[in-house]
């Protein structure tokens, strides 16, 4: 049968392969090649691609690497100090209150299960889960009031990723880049890292672009686990590279004299240009992910020979590497969720253990950014790059039940930001002493995204998009920029 | 912030059509009635002040809403010191520049409102009680149709028999346009068949088409198009996008919904049959509850259970708040589905607030949840008829092979208390994965997963009428305390305190979110193997009196072999921890007649499987299991008894024995042959009505605030007052419900849906409706091109008994339709280059359903099967998460259209999605249309083209073998649709032969001219 030829081919046909046949093509990629076909007037229709837009005011940050660890980190371990559940711990929580939880039952209160001290000169305190992050800690500012609409893990991660509960509205990065457009002309405006073990929960929505064009939606890289970097960048089969260059050649003959044929037309000019920008990705992924390139210092410093900690190293270092080349937004994910490896919780949801797990995603979060910070910093990328890091929820400051892990917390949790106009050293409102609820200046996802909208150059009370009946932000009808946190307020 | 937002007015609009609609009678009247100040003052009142001092809310004590409460004042003392503005408070508060200030949100009163307000009070507040006009009442498309005639025929243009070109053209005359000619028909075919079909034409219709020289023939091809079945599998991806259809739930736990496609199947058929617009509606409302409800309408109302669905909120968690959250997000998502599809209004503002633009308060929103309120989601049958005469035949066959199974079970295995606790006989004709709620003995289908257990009443003995199960229990016991373990009134001591809590089942197999079904290396739920799984806090206990044993077991032949009658029965199974948790998870134990017979403590993964071997008495034996929590909570506390059975102590078989056995397994093969052969009743993931709960109005939108409780209801701004919807009070049941609001929906005095749908189909022949925003026709959408031209269109629906393919044929045979979509040099290019008077056709993009199903067809790898469940082009995992990964290359059974596609919510396929596919979280009125360099990658080399390239390659290779000039002529013909012209021909073949056939495939499927229609 017809098919059956077909098929066995692409069984035989390994990444592996592909990899190959990409280093035997060298540069000339076919498309590639072919750009100086393009006519030079065609620079409008490059510009309709790219997008790139002038924001409201002078921006203050660049580029974005977001660092989410979905699950929910527990922030009384972490980053938010809490002499008084040292003082209650062993003391049962409120039963009653307890019930309205996800797991609907409290156990005890609980300490942090790593000491807190004090460090850097804003004598900030940071448990010893952290040990390599703690040595930034003058760089980092602190939101300690953050609250969620949900306890669970989907609509929170949709939140903290789009500003509502629901799926289907447009990403932090893709309203940055609807707003700014593109820098570079050689990758993705907005690319996801996500956690070699599998997706977070609520999959690749968490990136998508809801209503907003396709175009924004984040482009997933991936490295080091056997799939593709982007997905199609190369043929999907090998193809011999002078047919291809012969077929493109063909292709952009026949593009052009069909919209000769249809003067006026820009959508047909911008897709003829669109080739050219496929070829030029062809070259430029390949390079960004090319990690030889780095010295076998910051190899080190990113740990990225480590079996465990050595992926996220990856993502930290790619991310550095992909915003050094023009990219607006890098979302990396520090857990995954849809996965079938279970020796360890596959993300920072630590119900029945989290010495095992938050000690295990701990190590890993710590080395990988504390590494990216000090790079940035080095490379006077920092300034300019605005780093967040964030979760979907807290956790509780008791245990759950008799278990030896701690139950999903919406009341309260914590996220940091860094960089790009940030004020290091500082914190924003706090948790109440035990860290259950929010407590001064209790906020949400919205007062974080106008923060780092406004560092962007763009007011988020303006950034809006009609869909079905609304002019739609990524703020919804809420948000104020936390001037508190900026360098220049 | 940067684009033109659709609904802003277009420059030429202005003036030229709305004056006439914007001068309703009402204001006229109005005008006699009240002074200008007291308009004024009073509109800036209810514009400003009464959301939070009025009806509904009185913040401080305050009314604003008429005199008597004006001049009353509130908590604070008097608003208003009539005739002395500058005494009066409202007058201070609304001047404030201190948090004082009101409103407190938003920007404040300019001076110029400030002043109407203190002409107001200096004038001592007059107040008549006339109402006050709202200039939001008047908005157009509240208003009934009106009945336009069609503009005389007093313009040039020759044939405008048409009603809608005599709309157009008119308009265009005015504007000193002339349209752009007809285009040629191989443009006109192609156009029509992508329109109507998603689909090209063939060659040979092409030339059909090209060589017809009829003078109606392309009114003949217009029916003979729509009449193509594929027009339904096109035209309901239309309608699948506005109503956000997908096949699995979304959310974290994105579960399968393996009955959702019987839904785009009924979509498919009744476009096909042109089933009335009207009934249409009806039908996907209220089908499930009409008086003269059908299998085919009950699957029509799945429309109100397509959208997405939060298991975890729903079901998981035992946390009552994020249940009431999930369940108003539910609600919410159902209401807006159903307005904005069918009435193009859209409502989420008005779930926290009256609406900020259209005159809908945030009661009358409740009232909507209301009509919902007793609609949850979930799987079904399709009709209990069907159902029970399946289930007759099927009990009669069963219990025929029952009765020899039975005994042929005995002769060979023994009793399996699993396939019991699954329904069956102990036989094997259980039904794998069917349960049993221990906090209640009901009996619990396969995909019936519970999460923790509700309102779990502890050591209550739930009573099961099973011959064998005599009751299931949540136990809870203590140091001193006696649980009560069977009807008979055994008791057990001994058995340790719990928490009380229980999740899921006692089932035949694992049970929901089982950690694994494996044991040191041993997965049990493979054949050969059987699983009671009972997870901590459960107990369950078997009644298995000697005498009914020794009659199932000897209802072999006695005189087969006398002595192998039993003389004692033997429980044999073995036991294991399935859960996470390494050491100390559960405590286990088997009593008989309530002594302990079999315990473990603390028995966790690392124990591995513990063997049971206990024998009966001879007597009325009681078996009991149990697992308890080891004091831990029931974390993953998942207990499973392995091959569980009652045997008696076999001897070797007889040569009768050995015969006998052989026929009985013939029998009942051929038993189960025929009841295999039964279809299953058919089911479809659509509505379950219950006893609807009452719908509080919630205080800016929290469920934690409710506040009064609202009747359900409609909108009042728009439609008919009917005596049903009056009718309608928090008591009224479900059907009355939908059925009052079915009946709103397709009363000919709602102008809604025909307006509505009328400029979808516009929408969509055109690529932009008459009304830009199709979901959105309220004040903050786009204004209608043509008004006249959409009621006409509207009211033809109606009058022609609301068949939808009679509107399309108008619109297709119009001129407009037909016209070249090429500027062609045409002076309206200059000042109306966006085309809004419809000088010329359109040119579009294939959507990404169509391209890819555009290249299936030329390849000739389209398998055109209709109807059926989804094909799937991913890999699934089961997991508390499901996993689906898309697979890279396709295999023949993913050739069918796209509409057959199985839509998984959290995954798109990022191919389609390249493509501008839409993610079906979102109600998609109109799709986007982008150009990438991530799709231009993805057309070049996703594995899926290269595929079709090789297999068009094949094609024109078996078709054309071995002329390289005739494969390219061919090649391109089939493609586009038209007829190569020689230098075309003469560069394909030279790439042909440089290059390759699939090579050329590619570059054609890479053309502009293959992927946007002119």
């Amino acid at each position: 049968m017809s098919t059956k030829k077909c098929l066995n081919n692409s069984a035989s046909f390994s990444p592996d392969s592909r990899r190959t046949w990409l280093k035997n093509a060298g540069t000339g990629l076919g498309i590639y090649a072919l750009s100086n076909l393009l006519r030079n007037d065609d620079s409008h229709a490059m510009e309709h691609l790219l997008n790139k837009r002038e924001p409201h005011h002078p921006p203050r940050a660049k580029h974005v690497i977001e660092i989410f660890c979905p699950g929910g980190m527990s922030h009384v371990d972490t980053w938010d100090y809490k002499p008084e559940l040292e003082r209650l711990h062993g003391t049962p929580f409120d039963s009653e209150l307890g019930k309205q939880t996800f797991a609907g039952v409290a156990g005890k209160h609980a300490k942090s299960f790593w000491p807190f001290k004090q460090h850097g000169q804003s004598g900030r305190w940071i448990s010893d889960l952290f040990p390599n992050l703690a040595q930034h800690v003058d760089d980092l500012a602190f939101i300690y009031s953050m609250q969620s609409k949900s306890a669970l893990h989907g609509p929170a991660m949709f939140m903290m990723n789009s500003g509502f509960i629901q799926p289907g509205f447009p990403s932090m990065g893709s309203w940055v880049t609807y707003a700014l457009g593109s820098e570079s002309e050689n990758l993705p405006e907005f690319v996801v890292l996500p956690d070699p073990r599998g997706l977070p929960p609520g999959g690749i929505i968490n990136w998508g672009s809801g209503f907003l064009p396709a175009m924004h939606q984040g482009t997933i890289m991936e490295i080091g686990n056997g799939n593709e970097i982007i997905r199609d960048l190369f043929p999907a089969e090998p193809i011999e590279q002078s047919a291809q260059s012969q077929g493109m050649k063909l292709l952009q003959q026949w593009n052009q004299r069909h919209a000769q044929e249809r003067p006026g037309d820009s959508m047909l000019e911008a897709r003829i240009a669109s080739f050219e920008l496929a070829g030029k990705l062809q070259v430029s992924v390949p390079e960004v992910i090319d990690l030889n390139q780095e010295s076998a210092t910051t190899h080190a410093k990113y740990a990225i020979d480590d079996k465990e900690i050595g992926p996220f190293g990856k993502q930290c270092l790619l991310a550095r590497r992909l915003v050094e080349r023009g990219v607006r937004f890098v979302q990396i994910y520090c857990g995954a969720e849809n996965t079938s490896q279970k020796a360890i919780r596959p993300n920072w949801d630590s119900h029945e253990d989290i010495v095992r797990d938050h000690g295990y995603w701990g190590r890993i979060l710590d080395t990988g950014t504390a590494a990216l910070l000090e790079d940035l910093k080095a490379r006077g990328m920092l300034d300019s790059t605005l780093v967040i890091c964030t979760t979907e929820f807290g956790r509780q400051p008791f245990m759950q039940g008799e278990q030896k892990g701690r139950d999903h917390n919406p009341g309260s949790f914590t996220a940091w930001m860094a960089g790009g106009g940030i004020r290091g050293g500082t914190s924003y409102g706090s948790s109440d002493p035990i860290g259950f609820q929010a407590a001064e200046k209790p906020t949400y996802c919205y007062d974080l995204h106008a923060t780092a909208l406004h560092l962007l150059g763009i007011d988020h009370e303006r950034l809006t998009f009609y869909h079905n009946g609304i002019e739609r932000r990524l703020t919804d009808v809420h948000g104020n920029v936390i001037r508190d946190l900026l360098a220049n307020p | 912030m940067y684009r033109t937002t659709p609904h802003v007015l277009p420059w030429f609009i202005t003036g030229l059509l709305l004056v006439p609609m914007l001068l309703p009678t009402a204001l006229a009247q109005d005008s006699t009635t009240l002074s200008e100040i007291e308009r004024a003052a009073r509109t800036l009142l209810r514009d400003h002040c009464i959301e939070c001092h009025g009806e509904t809310t009185q913040e401080g004590g305050l009314r604003l809403d008429h005199k008597d409460a004006l001049v009353a004042g509130g908590d604070s003392g008097k608003a208003i010191q009539l005739g002395q503005s500058s005494e009066s408070m409202l007058i201070s508060r609304v001047s404030a520049k201190d948090d004082s200030r009101m409103p407190p949100n938003g920007s404040p009163l300019n001076s110029d409102q400030i002043e109407t307000l203190k002409q107001f009070i200096d004038a001592q507040a007059p107040w008549t009680n006339a109402p006050l006009p709202d200039p939001k009442r008047d908005h157009w498309a509240w208003l009934p149709l009106s009945s336009p005639s069609p503009p005389p025929l007093n313009h040039t243009p020759a044939d405008e028999s048409n009603p809608i070109d005599r709309f157009l053209n008119a308009q265009l005359a005015n504007e000193g346009i002339i349209p752009v000619a007809k285009a040629n028909r191989e443009v006109l075919i192609r156009r029509l068949y992508f329109d109507l079909l998603g689909l090209p034409p063939t060659p040979d219709e092409v030339e059909q088409f090209l060589t017809d020289t009829s003078h109606d023939a392309w009114e003949r091809l217009v029916d003979r198009t729509l009449a193509s079945p594929h027009y339904g599998e096109r035209w309901a991806r239309h309608w699948l996008d506005i109503s956000h259809y997908a096949d699995t739930h979304g959310f974290e736990r994105d579960q399968r919904r393996d009955n959702a496609w019987r839904y785009r199947d009924w979509v498919i058929d009744a476009l096909n049959k042109d089933l009335p617009y009207n009934q249409f509606i009806r039908d996907q409302i209220a089908g499930d509850v009409l008086p003269d409800a059908t299998p085919e309408s009950t699957i029509a109302s799945s429309f109100l259970a397509v959208g997405p669905w939060d298991f975890v909120g729903q079901v998981e968690t035992p946390s009552p708040v994020i249940k009431r959250l999930a369940r108003a997000d539910d609600l919410d998502d159902m209401l807006a589905q159903v307005m904005t599809s069918i009435c193009g209004v859209t409502l989420h503002c008005a779930r926290c607030h009256d609406h900020k633009l259209d005159p809908i308060q945030q009661q009358e929103y409740y009232s909507l949840a209301a009509i919902f309120s007793g609609v949850k989601r979930g799987d079904r049958i399709v009709s209990a008829e069907e159902s029970s005469a399946i289930e007759h035949q099927k009990s009669d066959l069963k219990n025929r092979k029952q009765s020899i199974d039975q005994e042929l079970s005995q002769l060979t295995n023994g009793l399996s208390l699993a396939d019991i606790v699954g329904g069956g006989d102990g036989s094997g004709n259980g039904v794998p994965g069917q349960g049993i709620d221990p906090n209640s003995g009901n009996a619990l289908a396969p995909n019936e997963k519970r999460g923790f257990l509700a309102d779990v009443v502890p050591n209550r003995l739930n009573q099961l009428k099973n011959p064998w199960i005599d009751a299931v229990f949540i136990p809870d016991g203590g140091a001193l305390r006696q649980l009560a373990i069977s009807q008979s009134g055994i008791q057990a001591a001994d058995i340790p305190a719990t928490d009380s809590k229980a999740w899921d089942a006692i089932r035949n197999g694992p049970v929901n979110s089982q950690f694994s079904t494996s044991l040191n290396k041993i997965d049990y739920a493979q054949p050969g193997f059987s699983m009671l799984s009972l997870h901590a806090n459960a107990g369950i206990t078997f009644h298995l009196p000697y005498d009914k044993l020794l009659t199932a077991h000897t209802s072999a032949p006695q005189s087969a072999n006398p002595s192998s009658e039993p003389t004692s029965f033997t429980f044999t199974s073995q036991v294991g921890y399935f859960g996470q948790t390494p050491k100390n998870g559960a405590d286990v134990f088997v009593l008989l007649d309530g002594q302990i017979v079999f315990k473990y403590l603390g028995l966790g993964r690392d124990d591995g499987p513990q063997s049971i071997r206990i024998d009966l008495t001879k007597q009325d034996a009681y078996l009991t299991l149990i697992a308890t929590d080891a004091g831990n909570s029931i974390g993953h506390d998942q207990v499973c008894f392995m091959n569980p059975s009652i045997a008696s102590i076999q001897q070797s078989p007889s040569k009768a024995i050995t015969e006998r056995i052989a026929i009985l397994r013939e029998q009942s093969k051929q038993l189960q042959q025929e009841l295999d052969q039964l279809p299953a009743p058919r089911r479809v993931y659509g509505v379950l009505t219950e006893p609807p709960t009452p719908i509080h109005r919630l205080h800016r939108g929290n469920a934690e605030d409710p506040r009064e409780v609202v009747r359900p209801g409609v909108l009042s701004c728009v439609g008919p007052k009917l005596h049903e919807l009056e009718q309608l009070d928090q008591h009224t049941p479900d059907a009355q419900r939908r059925l009052a609001l079915a009946t709103w929906l397709c009363s000919p005095d709602n102008p809604l849906p025909a307006r509505v749908i009328a400029n979808r189909l516009w929408h969509y022949h055109f690529g932009r409706g008459i009304v830009s925003t199709p979901s959105d026709f309220g004040l903050g959408g786009s204004l209608p091109s043509h008004p006249d031209l959409l009621d006409w269109l509207a009211n033809q629906l109606i009058q022609s008994d609301w068949s939808i393919k009679r509107l399309h044929r108008l619109i297709l045979l119009s001129e407009a339709y037909q016209r070249s979509s090429l500027a062609h040099e045409n002076p309206a290019e200059a000042f109306d280059s966006a085309n809004h008077f419809i000088w010329r056709q359109n040119p579009r993009r294939l959507d990404a359903e169509s391209l890819r199903d555009a290249i299936l067809c030329v390849s000739d790898a389209m398998v055109r099967n209709m109807h059926g469940p989804g094909y799937r082009d991913f890999d699934y995992q089961e997991e508390y998460a499901p996993v689906y990964k898309h697979r890279v290359f396709s295999t023949p059974d993913m050739f069918r259209r796209c509409i057959y596609r199985f839509v998984v919510r959290t995954t798109p396929h990022p191919f389609l999605t390249s493509l501008d596919c839409p993610n079906p979280a979102t109600l998609t009125p109109v799709r986007n249309t982008t150009t990438t360099a991530i799709q231009a990658l993805a057309t070049l080399n996703n594995a899926l083209i290269l595929q079709q390239c090789s297999l068009f390659a094949q094609r024109l290779q078996r078709e054309y073998p071995h002329n390289a000039e005739l494969q390219a002529e061919q090649a391109i013909c089939i493609a586009l649709g038209r007829r190569a012209t020689r230098e075309e021909i003469q560069s394909a073949s030279q790439l042909i032969r440089q290059a390759g056939l699939p090579e050329l495939c590619r570059v054609l499927f890479n053309t502009n001219e293959f992927i946007y229609v002119d």
